[in-house]
């Protein structure tokens, strides 16, 4: 996988390639918008992240000439503003997604791979993390065997957790996905859900697999590295 | 009424002042004409006397007394003319009185008669009854080779008093009716020169900081009230500019803010990647994180108010029910209170529509009820409240917790005011949360309002303009 990444803050830009580069994806970087569309239009990538605040050619300019050509390229939006025009309109233009900086890295990873399996991935109805399974026609949920009731918000919370597995996700991303709160308020609703979810799944048994990630989120599985 | 108004004083002046004048007016041609009439019948009389003196009682020694009464009654006739005639001798014994006139204005035989002789023309008031005033002229005559004579010549002034008491009365009814008339047209015209200050006043009333860009209507009139309104309109310009400017400042601030914590926070996720780091150094990157997650959230607050503020951020604009809404979003929170063990109760009622960004306004409702379920201990109660009354959409919520001093009560919307700084900071706040809620509530055209006892409980009390009942 080929990524191309237009950003021109350079230390950005650095924590970005070392990020992907560990996920194995290749990534090329361009520090202005002209660097970045003559790249894009040589070579073909699967992924370009595009930062909107460039020197030179603009984000929005880049976007425009990218689309004319009628790529279908995705395209992930960042950007330090976060006005809903902007939104709107890069999505008009053609963007398909967009984060707001600051964005935990995390999050960054789980939107690439979101639009890197677009379309392609047929999402299986049994997911498994050691002895804990979800049944996704069924919303059924068994660990070790034994039938575990859970409510609608914690189901729908576990199995965003599971079809992430061994990613940390952000509260951010979380009550986005599981709440439609397209904001980011100081509630804690998200840590009293997990909490709960725990002491269903996680309390009666020896291996815990829901994890806090100080200062990012939550992940579930596997458990080397953060 | 409004008897403070502008139009209401000038127009009690105005009338005041008029009918001052007329009342002056009034007094002056009553005067003048009071005057003119008795020099009028003064004249009259003095020449009848005259004539009775050099025409008939000259001749008195030639052609005797008798002749004189005879061509007095004939010629002037006092009778039917209503006049009164004495002839007085020097002895004072009388030569003719005339008769009682026909229109009985007066009893000739009433006159007192003359106590001594007098030597000058005079006029004098004879007060016969009280209804009754003689105007009386008396003249001194000496007949040729017949001794001295007074003649006496009068007239009731009833017709003087007729006169006068007719202009009476017509300036007693004159006097209101024209002040009367006056207060209404005046009352109109400036009704109408005063609704230019109306409309300036309307217009005046919109304009807040959300649309310093309107301005207020200027007629072209070259009148003292077109300069007030160019006059205002500059000054709403200059408001509109330092507002854009502090906005704009905010907007670059919080955005030049972005930049560095997307780097600090990528950074300190790279590191805490790192699988040989002590726990204590994982520890140590974890607590960074947060506080740069925590610097995160007040920035795009700081952002999300400066753009409610200038009246940006109101780009979805949907005709939703916030009876619905507000009972899906505690639903999503009751978790919470449960947690704390909280009563939480949602009564709202349904098709109470509200136009305007869902998402923001499902942020007050969150931010209110976790405010709520924050600060009442457990064991507590929170409700909440929807309903339509009096053409507004009321978002109610209520508790029975800590309560906010009243000293802290008005400060608690302003941005970074904290009631109890150590508590709310353990609890994560910035001190922003009512600060987004009450812009966003601004932006909606709405208002909020808090009340609270305390150590009895708050009230946070949402009034949104009401879009109209939603059919379905």
């Amino acid at each position: 996988m080929r990524l191309l990444l237009i950003e021109d803050e350079e230390k950005v830009a650095r924590f970005i390639v070392k990020g992907l580069t560990a996920e194995r994806y290749a990534v090329d970087v361009a520090s202005d918008g002209d660097k970045g569309l003559e790249l894009a239009q040589t070579y073909s990538y699967d992924l370009i992240i595009l930062d909107l605040m460039l020197p030179g050619m603009s984000g929005t300019e880049v976007l425009r000439h990218v689309r004319r050509r009628n790529e279908r390229v995705p395209v992930l939006v960042l950007t330090a503003r976060d006005a809903l025009t902007d939104k709107v309109q890069h999505f008009e233009i053609g963007a398909d997604d967009y984060l707001t900086k600051p964005f935990a890295f995390a999050e960054l990873l789980v939107r690439v791979k979101a639009l890197l399996r677009r379309g392609a991935v047929s999402r299986a109805n049994i997911l498994r993390v050691a002895d804990l399974e979800i049944d996704r026609l069924s919303q059924q949920v068994r660990r070790g065997g034994q039938k575990v009731e859970l409510t609608g918000k914690e189901y729908a919370l576990l199995e965003y957790l599971m079809t992430n597995a061994g990613r940390v996700l952000s509260r951010t991303m979380i009550i986005e996905h599981v709440w439609d709160l397209s904001f980011d308020g100081a509630t804690n609703i998200i840590d009293v859900y997990v909490r709960h979810l725990r002491n269903k799944i996680d309390e009666p048994f020896e291996r815990k697999l829901i994890r806090t990630v100080r200062g990012v989120g939550y992940t579930i599985g596997r458990e080397e590295g953060l | 009424m409004n008897t403070h108004s502008i139009r209401f004083r000038l127009t009690v002046w105005n009338a005041g002042l008029l009918a001052g004048l007329i009342v002056l007016f009034g007094v002056a041609v009553y005067l003048g004409l009071s005057h003119y009439l008795e020099w009028t019948l003064r004249e009259t009389l003095s020449q009848q006397a005259k004539q009775i003196g050099e025409t008939w009682l000259g001749e008195v020694g030639v052609s005797g007394e008798s002749y004189v009464s005879e061509e007095i009654n004939e010629h002037l006739s006092p009778k039917v003319n209503g006049r009164f005639v004495r002839v007085t001798r020097a002895d004072g014994s009388v030569l003719f009185l005339s008769d009682e006139p026909e229109n009985k204005r007066f009893d000739p035989t009433r006159v007192p008669p003359l106590k001594a002789q007098i030597s000058q023309a005079s006029l004098r008031k004879e007060h016969l009854t009280q209804a009754s005033v003689l105007m009386i002229f008396a003249l001194p005559f000496n007949a040729k080779n017949a001794g001295k004579y007074v003649i006496e010549v009068g007239a009731s002034n009833h017709e003087i008093e007729r006169v006068l008491h007719g202009l009476l009365l017509a300036i007693g009814i004159s006097l209101p009716a024209i002040v009367a008339i006056a207060i209404a047209g005046g009352y109109l015209l400036m009704r109408r020169a005063l609704k230019p200050v109306d409309e300036i006043t309307q217009s005046a009333e919109r304009i807040s900081s959300r649309n310093l860009s309107e301005r207020l209507p200027v007629a072209q009139t070259g009148d003292e009230l077109e300069r007030l309104s160019v006059g205002l309109n500059r000054m709403i310009t200059r408001l509109d500019e330092s507002f854009q400017h502090i906005n704009r400042f905010s907007a670059d601030a919080s955005h030049e803010l972005r930049t560095p914590l997307t780097i600090l926070r990528g950074e300190l996720e790279a590191a805490a990647q790192q699988s040989q780091i002590t726990p204590e150094l994982r520890e140590t990157l974890g607590s960074a994180l947060e506080e740069t997650e925590r610097l995160s959230r007040i920035v795009e607050s700081l952002m999300a108010i400066s753009r409610l503020d200038a009246g940006e951020a109101r780009v979805e604009h949907t005709h939703f029910d916030l009876g619905e809404l507000t009972s899906s979003t505690t639903e999503q929170m009751r978790l919470l209170a449960e947690d704390k063990d909280i009563a939480l109760y949602c009564e709202a009622d349904e098709r109470v529509g509200v136009e305007g960004d869902r998402a923001r306004l499902k942020q007050v409702i969150v931010n209110l009820v976790d405010n709520a379920i924050k600060y009442t201990p457990p064991g507590g109660l929170v409700g909440v409240k929807v309903f339509a009354t009096n053409g507004r959409a009321l978002l109610e919520v209520i508790d029975n917790g800590v309560g906010i001093p009243g000293e802290a009560l008005p400060h608690i919307f302003e941005r970074f005011y904290r009631v109890d700084k150590a508590r709310s900071r353990e609890m994560g706040g910035a001190g922003l949360g009512l600060s987004i809620t009450k812009a966003i509530v601004t932006a909606h055209g709405g208002q909020v309002r808090a009340e609270s006892v305390e150590g009895r409980g708050s009230q946070f009390l949402v009034d949104l303009p009401i879009a109209g009942k939603l059919s379905n």
